[in-house]
């Protein structure tokens, strides 16, 4: 019996779009599976198929996960497409299949026998480690016309999920956050609302800073300096608390660095 | 409540209801020659310094979004934003007011006989830090307090006056703790606790006496006194808001205080019994502790060679934890005859040991507050199990796939009627491989373990010598 393999597009669209392609096999869906991104080792006895993104499909299969996941189950379906894993577009359909079958609501991500929504479970939950960690982590920097532009480089795709929180948090600030593996800024102008654009090659970062910048990083350094007490030095559970891989952006990691440029 | 007029608290003239006159600024040591040229650099890092001994940091306990024309949200769970050399979290803007202080704590740094370098902030300046800071995401918000200057009232107007102008001028809707200083008058108090998320009164020292030996200027009754009325003002929030949704709120994030370990020779049961207390009657959001760290050598306190008793506040953390999470009571912890913990086990290990008559604990059928009992499992894994179990009986390898760590819990739970090796349910047996499970080895399955001779392994050294006595 052949297997057979729906390559889809690595966005929540492409593989939602997967999703409805698989309903449609004419074979049990025990023997389809979905593919985000590229196939790196074709195996025999199996068809590969590509799948087309379409909105229209996407949205019909949302709208179902809403309506059987609830809001919750969701966000949780979606924050778990963000991964960066190869696999997450075989586990979160193997949970929909389920989800689908039981009729249990969004109870069913409760059930962490099944290794599928297991897997689901754990990397909605990195996804969601990493964004909070973004959420605390992330240093703005002041550019000479006052916007605060801040840089990134997750290994999950969290851009989106760290929109909300800075959006409600400064309403009348221009801010700008960009993923620098993905190459994608969030802008959100003033009173208004963030759009997501991707860069472009030739764009030239920016790379002067205002006179306040200078000022409060190296105050905030300072701060960071003297707050420590030295009876209790730690730097063991400094670590655990703090990884070293989020401190390259981290103005208290970084000092006199403010003025660097950060062309590629 | 009605709502004191801004000039009244900042110009100030005769607060209503306070019996002490408000100072003018001739008579205000604070502003003295020498400051005003002070950069503000070094502001920063006098009163930052002075304020690091205060534990609290935590920026959680009110989920409050932005209403869009100011600056700044806060979030239920907290944010943490750096960890300093010392691994505590950086969440808030900790400093104090002034250093200038008119009381003369033994343990404290800021008391009035050091000669130390004293520093006093503008209101204006605690504000541009906390928004630039903010903005940058460096904090979480402000955590304001001070020595006393003059006296308790005038020392919370200027607080008053400062987190006034952060929420009004700046439009700050970040997270804010200020201290309540201890003897000022309650008109002032009620008046913060409108603006401030989290007040915080230091207990200090858990027993009176402690406190009159080592702070002789702080009375007991000075400390409960806005204690027991910023929790009443905390209900009787509570009350209103249920009545009408759009009353101002009261110290929404709660209430906190911490005690110094360590300087004063109670016992750990002595302390858990106060901080349990202070839960049960205060409705305290949190008790910190903090390991006493000797920066004054004093006479009066103790000399630690060893370095700050962090062990000793480790162990209060957990069983602290343990009276707000786990449903357990301090008398079950500790007693007059065991005061103090255990140095080589955790609290809830100690307690299982002592209570083998509950265990093992079949997992697929108990309740979540048994099962909350286990030692090594916690509120996440008990939940996780409690849900996971629904779809079907669970085994040890569920347990290990959903996240339960078994290094502990094996010794005291059975899936399906069974354990996950062959064990005795035997204290001594138990507590060896709890041990030896700290330096990473098997429990071994026939029940034979080899004791290591140990300056630490002997617990039950005292029975024994009395044998040995009683048999020479």
């Amino acid at each position: 019996m052949e297997e057979y393999y729906l390559i889809c597009e690595d966005s929540l669209e492409g593989i939602f779009s997967g999703v409805y392609q698989a309903y449609l096999q004419k074979c049990p869906l025990e023997r389809v599976h979905l593919i985000a991104g590229e196939e790196e080792n074709y195996r025999l006895f199996a068809v590969y198929k590509r799948c087309e993104s379409s909105r229209e499909h996407a949205e019909k299969v949302g709208r179902t996960l809403k309506r059987e996941l609830g809001e919750e189950g969701y966000y949780r379906i979606c924050r778990t497409l963000a991964s960066y894993e190869a696999d997450k577009a075989e586990a979160v359909f193997r949970t929909i299949v389920m989800a689908l079958h039981r009729k249990t609501g969004g109870k069913i991500l409760e059930d962490l026998k099944d290794p599928y929504i297991r897997r689901v479970f754990e990397l909605d939950r990195t996804v969601g480690n990493e964004t909070h960690s973004h959420i605390e982590f992330i240093r703005f920097r002041e550019l000479t016309d006052g916007v605060l532009y801040a840089q990134i480089s997750p290994k999950n795709h969290i851009l989106t999920f760290l929109m909300p929180h800075f959006t409600d948090r400064f309403p009348l600030e221009n801010f700008v956050i960009h993923d620098i593996g993905r190459n994608l800024f969030a802008v959100h102008p003033a009173e208004r609302e963030y759009v997501m654009v991707s860069g472009q090659e030739e764009w030239k970062l920016p790379d002067t800073f205002s006179e306040g910048e200078e000022k409060y990083s190296e105050l905030f350094t300072e701060f960071f300096h003297t707050i420590a007490i030295k009876e209790r030095t730690n730097s063991e559970l400094q670590r655990g608390m703090l990884p070293v891989r989020y401190r390259k952006y981290m103005t208290e990691f970084n000092r006199g660095n403010t003025g660097n440029t950060v062309n590629k | 409540m009605k709502q004191l007029p801004a000039e009244i608290a900042v110009g100030g003239t005769r607060t209503a209801g306070c019996d002490i006159e408000i100072m003018t600024h001739e008579k205000v040591p604070c502003i003295m020659k020498e400051q005003e040229n002070m950069s503000i650099s070094e502001k920063l890092n006098i009163l930052a310094d002075a304020a690091k001994y205060d534990v609290s940091c935590s920026s959680s306990g009110v989920e409050r979004r932005g209403d869009g024309r100011g600056i700044g949200n806060s979030s239920r769970a907290g944010i943490c934003h750096s960890f300093g050399a010392d691994g505590r979290c950086i969440s808030l803007l900790k400093i104090l007011f002034t250093n200038e202080c008119i009381f003369d704590c033994k343990y404290c740094m800021n008391r009035k006989s050091n000669d130390v370098r004293r520093a006093c902030f503008t209101p204006e300046e605690v504000c541009n830090l906390t928004i630039q800071f903010y903005r940058r995401n460096y904090i979480e918000g402000l955590f304001l307090s001070s020595g006393i200057i003059n006296n308790p009232t005038y020392t919370m107007e200027q607080l008053y006056r400062t987190v006034y102008l952060l929420r009004t001028r700046y439009y700050f809707q970040g997270y804010i703790h200020v201290k309540a200083i201890p003897g000022a008058d309650a008109q002032i108090v009620e008046q913060m606790g409108l603006l401030a998320d989290r007040m915080s009164v230091n207990l200090e020292l858990p027993t009176a006496e402690g406190l009159s030996r080592l702070a002789p200027n702080k009375h007991r009754k000075n400390i409960l006194t806005p204690m027991r009325q910023i929790q009443q003002g905390i209900t009787q929030n509570k009350e209103e808001l249920m009545v009408y949704r759009h009353a101002k709120s009261f110290v929404p994030a709660g209430q906190s205080t911490q005690m110094i370990i360590g300087a004063t020779p109670e016992s750990d049961y002595q302390l858990l019994m106060v901080a349990e207390k202070l839960y049960q009657r205060f409705d305290l959001k949190r008790v910190y502790y903090s390991a006493f760290v000797n920066v004054n050598e004093d006479k009066d306190l103790p000399s630690l060679p060893g370095g700050p008793p962090l062990l000793r506040e480790h162990r209060l953390y957990q069983a602290d934890w343990l009276l707000r999470f786990y449903g357990f009571e301090a008398g079950e912890l500790l007693s007059e005859q065991k005061p103090n913990f255990n140095v080589l086990i955790d609290p809830k290990a100690d307690w299982a040991l002592r209570h083998l008559e509950y265990f093992p604990v079949e997992i697929n059928r108990a309740d979540y507050q048994t099962i909350l009992r286990v030692p090594g499992i916690g509120v996440k894994s008990a939940q996780r199990i409690v849900k996971a179990r629904r779809s079907g009986n669970l085994n040890f390898e569920h347990l290990k796939k959903i996240g339960v760590v078994l290094k502990r819990a094996l010794f005291f739970i059975t899936c399906n009627g069974k354990t996950m090796y062959p064990i005795r349910m035997n204290e001594d047996y138990i507590t060896r491989n709890l041990i030896s499970n700290e330096q990473g080895r098997r429990p071994s399955p026939d029940g034979l373990t080899y004791k290591q001779l140990s300056l630490f392994d002997d617990y039950h050294m005292g029975e024994e010598e009395s044998q040995w006595k009683s048999i020479i």
